[in-house]
């Protein structure tokens, strides 16, 4: 069996979209790859619900974020590759900024206690 | 692309999206099983890691799917569709489930389109929140003209304050002559109402001026289409009224019975003509009503006679307490201008929608039971389909346990379970839609007869009545499907699915919820059946009841001979000439008029006085109505009768002597007792020659003559009642009925004596000829309906109660198969095996019966005002209809206790 990391964090509702989005930015990719390269790149932290994974492509597609298509993947197998849309990088954009926020305003209401006052 | 247009096209590609999702998990699936074995998996254990690293693929399947499908949609056509095959496989079950429902959904939509009818009927005038009934607390509510118009002047709480009194007309158009419930209103009376004509116009202030001189009426939509064929040109028509020429100016709206409920008014006409429009008690002029005491120009002296109800429409803003404080002191200052030590007056302000005639909260009462009794039916009905549900899907455990496993989620499977049941329902419901129908057809084609009933009442489906028994369907189906579904979507994942029957905690549970719904089954049948008997037996009591008269050979017909406003003399010659002329047609015997028709349900009461006895009542009553009859002992009953009135309707005289020739107007006041009255008046004790007062000290006295036997006045369920009988020559009458004993049937009569009387007064409107036979048969009608109703649903009940008891037994015992197999194996006497399933059915409906019996007891001291002659307790009742369900539920239990019986040892330890 492969190892196991010492505890996998959940998502957050809603993130997937992010992660997903995000993956997509550098090139098209189809469902597996995106699983297993947020995984990695989480450094296996995150652990993505691989269930929910295609849910939530179909909805991006849905709503004309990603745009998919029908292609040979590396192992000349046909897979349904996943491409970010002009529409799903602005989406992406603004999304990654209310993240960023979010991000910076947890880490300053959880700084070390003896942080403060200083 | 917007995702709703994205949507409708992946919908309509939707074959070919699934495909796609397959292959793209299958992809998937395949890669990580591929990244698996190269991590050195073997390669089935790497398939399956996989696939358990995927999850639930269905339900991401199902998931997903969402996107392109209106899965609530899909899913309720698919649930649709397994009902419907569902219903095919268990025909039975869904035509006994089915029919039940429809009997109780059919009951309770015919009780309720009775309601609509008539109860949730509103008068349809504008802003009706403003509307009020204004009453005077005493003197039976009305007001006297002079007092209304203090009210209407000086008062500033109403945008419009209109009076109106009702008032039985003579109708003559055509050259025929009918008798009409008209109102005498003032000139703001639609107005204040704020309704329009449908033709025509309503009448205005301008119409109610100068007295007797506005001849004109505006007539209702109902008597234009059916007295007039609703012909174009009756604006401006001339009728008669009472004898007089009106002009009609207008036509009331369709909608518009009248200003109360209960009573359709078919004339209105002007306040200023109220002199001779209102009935003549002697043919002489009216007194002056519109005139206050002290202009009186009749010289009567006495108060202003009290006859107008109030109808007001308050001001915007203005309160009920504010306007009957104000119009309180008004109305005691107007009063006190003539007479300073009057006690202050109150005056009652009734919103319109509350107002409702004492007929009506009757009625109301009425509807309730038979709500009660249906919605009882019903539940019956419903606890049975969820017993037998329950079981069904004891059976269908497996099935259920198998889709729970493979992630059929709770929701889903409530929600096909309860499709089912909502399905069942709605065939239920449209059928008992069908049922309520032939009722209010077979309402319509055979309605009570005339006065059978305090008020008309009427059954009619409408929108609302339908969407009564959609919404009645649809709960019902929640009602009964949501025990079962929440049973059966919640059962034990592995002996399921092992197929291990429960049988073993089916056994021996002392309460479970099939168990219950068996008694509160037998509970509530018991609730139903004891009124069902209790009103068989009051009918009983009431069809045993001697009327003291003979009935067989009577005809009574009114005299309206008040609205011809004859003088007093000529209304003497009227009905002497009647009598003399009807006594000489072929097949009568004998002839005679009386003031009070007998069990007509009206009578007439008098405070009582006896020469030399202390106490009287100064009390006189001036009754009719319904139940208008004294038991009081300082009161008695009263009637004007005619000569030979007792011969003629056959009542015997005990002591004494008939009135005759020499009790003449002028001579000695006389009077003729029941043997009632002399037993509680006089002790028993020959009363001929004693006096009695009905007008208190100053008399005049009346001198008693003779005693006749009891015989009933006002209705035949009545207990017997004092009553004093006064001879018509010397207390002059108008509005006599006229009695004829035939010595043929009496039905073959009406025709000649309705020509007859036509011949002697052609104004005469003859109306309402009935036989004695047909006036006792309407008086009964109300019993006669109440206890046929009553035992439908009680036996509806029974029999619904009886299939409930045999299906769980039968169900028990099919689980139970095997235990009764090992019972006999190990040599149970087949009789044990008996006894062991009957007590088990009967000890359920010990307990059903004994709640039903504690609930019959408490709930029966509210049918009291319904029954005659029997206690609500009555002990041959109760212990009758224990006995009915106690013999049926026996034979529900007999039946699978047999079957039980009969289990073959060897099979049965087979079997499973």
């Amino acid at each position: 069996m492969a190892h196991k990391p010492p505890s996998r964090v959940e998502l957050l509702r809603g993130t997937l979209d992010l992660l997903i989005l995000r993956t997509l930015l550098p090139g098209p990719s189809h469902g597996h790859a995106i699983a297993k390269h947020i995984q990695r790149t989480s450094d296996d932290l995150l652990k993505v619900e691989t269930g929910s994974l295609y849910p939530a492509l179909y909805r991006l597609e849905a709503n004309g974020w990603v745009a998919a298509s029908w292609e040979l993947s590396e192992k000349g197998k046909r897979a349904r590759y996943y491409r970010i849309t002009p529409k799903g990088r602005k989406q992406l954009a603004s999304e990654q900024s209310k993240w960023d926020a979010f991000a910076r305003a947890m880490g300053l209401l959880l700084k070390p206690l003896g942080e403060e006052g200083r | 692309m917007t995702p709703l247009f994205r949507k409708l096209v992946w919908w309509m590609r939707r074959r070919r999206k699934e495909d796609e999702l397959r292959e793209e998990l299958e992809f998937h699936l395949a890669n990580e099983a591929d990244e698996r074995e190269v991590d050195g998996l073997a390669h089935d254990q790497a398939r399956w890691a996989a696939h358990r690293d995927l999850g639930n693929v269905t339900l991401l399947r199902e998931d997903t799917r969402r996107l392109w499908t209106w899965t609530p949609v899909e899913q309720l056509a698919q649930d649709l569709r397994y009902a419907v095959w569902m219903m095919f496989k268990h025909p039975t079950f869904t035509a006994l489930a089915a029919l039940s429902l429809a009997l109780g959904i059919g009951a309770n939509t015919a009780i309720f389109s009775l309601v609509n009818a008539t109860l949730l009927q509103r008068l349809p005038v504008d802003d009706r929140e403003r509307l009020v009934y204004v009453h005077r607390a005493r003197v039976g509510g009305v007001f006297s003209y002079p007092l209304y118009q203090a009210l209407r002047d000086g008062s500033h709480v109403f945008e419009g304050l209109a009076a109106w009194a009702g008032v039985t007309l003579s109708l003559n158009a055509d050259n025929t002559t009918d008798l009409v419930d008209g109102a005498i209103v003032t000139g703001n009376f639609f107005d204040v109402l704020g309704i329009r004509a449908s033709e025509g116009r309503l009448l205005a202030p301008s119409d109610d001026v100068t007295v007797r001189a506005h001849p004109v009426a505006v007539i209702s939509h109902d008597l234009w289409q059916t007295r007039f064929g609703g012909r174009a040109d009756i604006v401006g028509r001339d009728i008669r009224l009472n004898g007089h020429a009106f002009t009609i100016v207008g036509v009331t709206p369709a909608a518009f019975p009248g200003p109360q409920l209960g009573t359709a008014r078919q004339v209105y006409a002007p306040m200023m003509m109220q002199a001779i429009l209102r009935p003549s008690g002697t043919g002489e002029q009216n007194p002056d009503l519109l005139a206050d005491r002290r202009r009186r120009t009749d010289g009567a002296r006495g108060p202003t006679p009290s006859w107008l109800f109030g109808l007001g429409r308050l001001n915007p803003g203005i309160t009920l307490d504010q306007a009957r404080a104000e119009l309180g002191t008004l109305a005691t200052n107007y009063e006190r201008t003539f007479d300073p030590s009057d006690p202050p007056e109150l005056v009652a302000l009734v919103p319109l929608d509350q107002g409702d005639p004492r007929e009506r909260q009757q009625l109301q009462s009425v509807a309730l039971l038979l709500g009660g009794v249906a919605a009882a039916v019903l539940l019956i009905a419903c606890a049975n389909i969820a017993n037998l549900l329950l079981a069904r899907t004891a059976s269908r455990r497996r099935e259920f346990s198998v889709r729970l496993a493979v992630g059929a989620s709770r929701a889903r499977l409530m929600r096909q379970l309860l499709t089912e049941s909502v399905l069942l329902s709605t065939i239920g419901g449209v059928i008992g839609l069908g049922f309520a129908w032939v009722v209010v057809l077979s309402f319509q084609a055979a309605p009570p007869p005339p006065g059978a009933l305090p008020l008309a009442i009427e059954f009619s489906i409408d929108q609302r009545v339908l969407l009564f028994s959609v919404v009645l369907s649809f709960v019902t189906g929640i009602v009964f499907g949501i025990v079962p579904a929440l049973k059966a979507s919640r059962p034990n994942l592995v002996p399921a699915l092992k197929d291990v029957s429960a049988e073993i905690d089916e056994r021996r549970r002392w309460f479970s919820t099939q168990k219950t719904l068996v008694v509160a089954e037998v509970a509530l049948s018991m609730l139903l059946l004891i009124p069902a008997g209790l009103f068989v037996r009051s009918l009983q009591a009431a069809r045993s009841i001697d009327p003291g008269i003979d009935v067989e050979k009577l005809v009574a017909v009114p005299l309206n001979i008040n609205v011809l406003r004859y003088t007093t003399a000529k209304g003497r010659e009227f009905y002497r000439q009647v009598v003399e002329r009807v006594e000489r047609l072929p097949g009568v015997e004998a002839a005679s008029v009386a003031r009070v028709p007998v069990m007509s349900g009206t009578g007439r009461v008098s405070g009582l006085m006896v020469e030399g006895r202390q106490g009287y009542s100064e009390e006189f009553v001036f009754g009719a109505g319904p139940g208008v009859v004294s038991a009081d002992p300082t009161q008695i009953n009263t009637n004007v009768v005619g000569p030979g009135f007792f011969a003629t309707l056959g009542i015997p005289l005990i002591i004494g002597r008939d009135f005759s020739e020499q009790d003449a107007q002028g001579g000695p006041r006389v009077v003729i007792v029941t043997e009632t009255t002399m037993k509680r008046d006089f002790s028993g004790k020959n009363p001929v020659g004693q006096r009695v007062s009905f007008g208190g000290q100053e008399g005049p006295w009346r001198e008693i003559v003779g005693v006749v036997r009891d015989s009933k006045y006002a209705a035949l369920g009545e207990a017997a009642l004092a009553v004093a009988y006064l001879p018509l020559a010397q207390n002059h009458q108008p509005g006599m009925t006229l009695y004829v004993r035939t010595s043929i049937p009496p039905a073959s009569v009406i025709g000649s004596l309705r020509r007859e009387l036509q011949a002697i007064e052609p104004n005469l409107p003859v109306a309402d000829i009935r036989t004695m036979t047909s006036t006792i048969g309407a008086s009964l009608y109300a019993s006669r309906m109440g206890a046929w109703l009553l035992s439908v649903f009680g036996g509806l009940a029974l029999l619904l109660a009886a299939i409930g008891i045999y299906g769980v037994l039968s169900f028990s015992i099919s689980r139970r198969t095997r235990e009764m197999g090992i019972r006999l194996a190990l040599g149970a006497d087949t009789r044990n095996v008996f006894w062991l399933v009957v007590r088990d059915g009967m000890m359920l409906v010990v307990v059903g019966i004994i709640i039903g019996v504690t609930g019959g007891l408490i709930g029966a001291q509210w049918l009291s005002s319904f029954l005659y002659g029997i206690p609500t307790t009555d002990v041959a009742t109760f212990a009758a209809m224990t006995g009915a369900l106690a013999a049926v539920a026996l034979a529900a239990c007999v039946i699978p206790a047999r079957r039980a019986m009969r289990v073959n040892p060897i099979t049965a330890l087979r079997y499973e």
